[in-house]
């Protein structure tokens, strides 16, 4: 009797957990379905506005019909959450087959170091992908097999989109006041300030969540340094410093613009998110921002919207923060590596290009001949800028790659420059000691 | 727990084991062992998904003690135990001396009303709040300026100074409810005759109330400290939805230190460190709080 | 009874200001979750035009709040349902019953109702992932019954340590076991103590984020507050969308408080300290 009692209460015990728990196994639907051998593809990507999002919805409705017995199952992720959980996911066995993952140290440099990223070189030549994208392009997804370099060795990923930080204005406000592009970065600040004095808030601008302040402070960088340097810093070789005049006066000038009032009002408190809604209804004469904005303005706005590159001094050669965007990549311990490089193809297909296109994106590829896609638009604007500084060899990076910690010092402390609490020597010196520190860190 | 022994008579002595069991195992798994071992890990380096996991001794926690992002975010933590705890008692104090010595129409409503923070999620605090805040449209600044108060429509939550009360009087709204409804249930057992052999002895309201309610509350008290001074410790999900410890560095608190240094810059072992130090911390604080309260209850009694 | 209106005047004005603190930034959620994004900018304290349930519905459907409430829903269950029964055994363990040790268990326990989540986190993740349940509710699961039933044990011992012993005497010599005596004579009486657990253990699984936030990485696994702070990621700008979502998060929690609003102070009043 009284060990039936014991019996008894361990399984009922155990009987609740299971009976309260048998459902819990039922939402992820991943079992294939008995009897077929359908294959369920993991993709993991973080378009997640809507444009951006149908472009990724239509390519793998389409992925799936002309691959019978695949399915496609998709999950969408902000940036910032994909960051944060797909170094963990793709060490996991059940982890996404392929996933994007962005470039950059902290990134693609520790899964690949962690030999967690499947290289693609063998599928560059299956593919024949030197025709897509060109070597400079490939060495932004490539790292050496240590992790330890980036820039060289084998390719991690192939990114569907390009990008290029510029200036997107609003061609009402500008024709109302009979304001021009301007050609020169003297030219932009003195448009700056007639901006101002006429009432309209310049710039719309919001740094709460920091990161698009370092966008706004490396665009102007862009146009002070070398493309040597950006590249040396941005893939941590030659031993440059990020404590140098130019970065100095890049910093002032962003302070500059701050108390002159040429940002957003209360820009400290405001979102990205919001600050672009702001600008879309209106509110602000320009921001500046990637090319990935596009789509979103494009639709839904009684407003019309243009594009240009900032402007470099009088007599010297502009410069972009810009390449492709976030690419996707396959999970070395994944069974479908043969299919899972077969829709890393697809992503970077003409048809891929089409749609980005269409949508409003920029496509890494180049557009199928022939086909018809409206370039006298906001899209048409961006796509001339990025084959502007192409040409040009003049495609720059983004800065926050450099170091595994060198995000969060540049917000941090581009928040305090904002905020004016530091001066411009302070910001450099500070992100100086995290960037030395580092190189020290890789040459021990 | 007294020595009462409760064993009857050819009953086996380890009965309650078995009752116990199934509780202790789902909790020494899930609960025990991964305290054990997030200490073992702080003393490792280890990115959280590679196979190099290395044994480094204490250098995690000398790094940690000379880490100047570390001293601010425990700061941060100690100022929010002001706004946490500090301030809701003392609001808590004020309002239940208000309501308690007469019965007041409405008592009930005016309770559950200020309790109710206290069941939201603090995710939902944090997004209801965000939007207060807002500079451009945020009810706030919308009401400064409607009263012309323009110079104060600043924003808030991504200013350098205001940041972090900011954040605090989120706390503030959320606890001082909780601190309320706690010290009138302790008023309750404070007798009347302490308060009308004061009155007789002509001391005025504030008097009764400093040496007769405050002293009648000390076990209310200490609770309120315990739970007040623990949340404004381990503040996560606030700074989480609100500013991620911007600007600058200014609302960075050791929870969130914890989550990027673990999931963002992938510094387990640093981050075991910081987890390990907290906890410490906070069961140190609990001890010493529990202590106190005894102690009151052993000298009234 | 007639009261004194004039004295009671001051008291109530003040009240009246540190109420209205804290329902007006939640009474202006409520009204914006029935609003238009233009209704919106025009002021946060004006009434929608039409109290339209059209924000709620894509809250739910677009936003995936229906995937997340029935996560919400069925991880809270399993975790009142299981905690509250294991800890009614331990607790009368510890109450009740023989146990040798107890000297030290009940330290061993308490620590665990001490703790903050972030001292359990890192490893928790990689239990799951060793026994193969991340991505699974189980992952939700689990680690909330070992977190609850630390703080259920010490409740549900201090109930029966304090239940009379001649009740449990009386119904030994009735000739019941010790396991018919734990449920047919003291699991009626122990109803409050059971009720303010229940309701206790919901709120904090319920509202939980850290585990929910790391532990599970499938969206179609989430619970609301989880699906909330990325909501929040999405539609930053989109404040009756926003408002519609929080609202969904936060009425079940509002709902049983006001149900059952004498178990929650008092369970919350009984030195309830949980993260």
């Amino acid at each position: 009797m009284k060990k039936r009692s014991i019996f008894l209460s361990i399984s009922l015990a155990l009987m609740i957990l299971l009976s309260a728990c048998a459902k819990p196994a039922s939402p992820t639907d991943q079992a294939p379905v008995a009897g077929t051998d359908e294959q369920v593809l993991l993709v993991w990507d973080q378009f997640y506005r809507d444009e951006e999002s149908k472009v990724i919805e239509t390519l793998n409705a389409e992925f799936e019909a002309a691959h019978p017995g695949v399915r496609i199952q998709r999950e969408v992720k902000v940036l910032a959450d994909l960051q944060t959980t797909v170094k963990l996911a793709l060490a996991n066995a059940d982890g996404p087959d392929v996933a994007q993952v962005n470039q950059g140290r902290n990134d693609m440099g520790a899964l690949v170091e962690a030999g967690l990223l499947l290289p693609l070189n063998s599928y560059l030549e299956k593919y024949d992908w030197g025709t897509v994208f060109s070597t400079s392009v490939a060495s932004r997804n490539s790292f050496t097999e240590d992790g330890k370099t980036f820039g060289t060795g084998n390719l991690y990923g192939v990114s569907p989109t390009a990008e290029v930080v510029g200036v997107f204005y609003n061609k009402d406000l500008f024709k109302k006041n009979g304001w021009d592009i301007p050609t020169t970065f003297e030219g932009f600040e003195t448009l700056l300030a007639e901006i101002r004095a006429a009432d309209i808030t310049p710039i719309s601008f919001g740094s709460l969540d920091g990161w698009n302040a370092i966008h706004e402070f490396s665009a102007i960088q862009h146009l002070l340094v070398s493309l040597d340097y950006i590249n040396n810093l941005t893939y941590g070789v030659n031993n440059v410093s990020f404590d140098i005049p130019e970065n100095r006066q890049a910093a002032q000038i962003l302070q500059d613009w701050t108390n002159a009032g040429y940002f957003s009002d209360g820009f400290p408190g405001i979102g990205y998110d919001d600050s672009n809604n702001l600008f879309k209804a209106g509110n602000g004469a320009m921001t500046i921002t990637g090319s990935w904005l596009a789509p979103e303005l494009m639709v839904d706005t009684d407003q019309e919207f243009g594009f240009f590159l900032l402007p470099p001094y009088e007599g010297k050669t502009g410069m972009a923060i810009g390449g492709v965007g976030i690419p996707f990549a396959i999970r070395k311990t994944s069974e479908k590596h043969d299919i899972a490089a077969e829709y890393l193809n697809w992503m970077i297909s003409p048809r891929a290009a089409e749609l980005w296109a269409e949508a409003g994106m920029l496509p890494a590829m180049a557009l199928p001949e022939g086909s018809n896609i409206d370039t006298k638009n906001l899209f048409g604007d961006t796509l001339n800028a990025w084959n502007t500084i192409n040409q040009g060899n003049a495609v720059g990076h983004y800065i926050d790659w450099a170091t595994p910690t060198f995000y969060d010092i540049l917000v941090a402390e581009l928040q305090k420059l904002l905020g004016g609490i530091s001066t411009p020597a302070n910001f450099t010196e500070a992100v100086e000691a995290d960037y030395g520190a580092y190189l020290q860190s890789k040459s021990e | 727990m007294a020595n009462v022994t409760n064993k009857y008579p050819g009953e086996s002595r380890w009965k309650g084991w078995w009752y116990l069991l199934p509780a202790l195992l789902v909790y020494l798994l899930f609960t025990f062992l991964p305290i054990l071992e997030t200490i073992r890990s702080s003393f490792y380096q280890w990115d959280g998904f590679s196979q190099n996991k290395t044994w480094i001794g204490i250098a995690n926690y000398v790094e940690l003690f000379s880490d100047p992002k570390f001293h601010n975010a425990l700061g941060n933590n100690l100022i929010f135990v002001i706004f946490y705890s500090i301030i809701p008692i003392m609001i808590g104090l004020f309002l239940a001396s208000l309501l308690s010595r007469r019965p007041i129409p409405g008592f009930a409503f005016f309770r559950t009303a200020l309790f109710l923070p206290q069941v939201i999620s603090m995710v939902v605090v944090g997004v209801i709040w965000r939007w207060m805040f807002n500079p451009t449209f945020g009810p706030i600044n919308t009401f400064l300026r409607q009263i012309g108060l323009d110079v104060f429509a600043i924003s808030w939550l991504g200013d350098f100074t205001w940041a972090l009360p900011a954040v605090g009087g989120i706390g503030t709204w959320v606890q001082y409810g909780f601190c309320m409804v706690l010290f009138l249930a302790g008023m309750q057992h404070i007798q009347d005759e302490y308060y009308e052999a004061a009155s007789l002895d002509g001391a005025n309201a504030f008097r009764q109330f400093i040496h007769i309610t405050v002293p009648g509350l000390r076990s209310e008290i200490a609770v309120a400290l315990v739970t007040t001074i623990i949340a404004a410790l381990r503040v996560f999900d606030l700074v989480y939805t609100t500013t991620r410890g911007g600007p600058g560095e200014s609302t960075m608190v050791t929870g969130f230190l914890i989550y990027r240094a673990a999931f963002t810059n992938n510094r387990i072992g640093y981050a075991a460190a910081i987890a390990t130090v907290l906890t410490l911390i906070i069961l140190i604080i609990s001890l010493f709080i529990r202590r106190f309260q005894q102690q009151g209850i052993e000298e009234s009694a | 009874m007639k009261y004194p209106w004039k004295k009671l005047l001051p008291r109530y004005l003040i009240l009246v200001v540190f109420m209205l603190v804290v329902l007006v930034p939640i009474w202006g959620m409520f009204t914006s979750a029935f609003k238009t994004s233009t209704e919106v900018m025009e002021g946060p304290f004006s009434l929608p035009s039409d109290w339209s349930l059209e924000n709620f519905e894509q809250a739910w459907r677009v936003g995936r709040f229906n995937v997340f409430f029935k996560n919400s829903v069925i991880v809270a269950t399993a975790v009142v349902i299981s905690s509250v029964f294991l800890s009614t055994l331990s607790g009368y363990a510890f109450g009740a019953l023989p146990l040798p040790g107890k000297n030290w268990l009940y330290p061993l326990m308490l620590i665990g109702y001490m703790v903050p989540f972030e001292a359990v986190i890192i490893p928790l993740y990689n239990l799951m992932d060793t026994i193969g349940i991340t991505d699974t509710l189980w992952a939700l699961i689990l680690p909330q019954v070992g977190l609850s039933v630390s703080f259920g044990t010490m409740w549900m011992s201090s109930f029966f340590e304090n239940t009379p012993r001649e009740l449990t005497d009386a119904a030994t010599i009735d000739g019941c076991s010790r396991w018919q005596t734990l449920w047919y004579i003291l699991w009626p009486i122990a109803k409050p103590a059971v009720t303010t657990l229940v309701v206790l253990i919901f709120m904090w699984t319920w509202n939980e984020f850290l585990l929910a936030l790391v532990l599970v990485q499938n969206e179609a696994l989430r619970t609301l507050p989880v699906g909330l702070a990325f909501f929040q990621g999405k539609y930053t700008a989109n404040i009756p969308l926003m408002a519609a979502g929080a609202i969904i998060v936060a009425l079940p929690t509002i709902l049983i408080y006001i149900l059952f609003q004498r178990f929650f102070i008092r369970g919350m009043l009984g030195g309830a300290v949980k993260g």
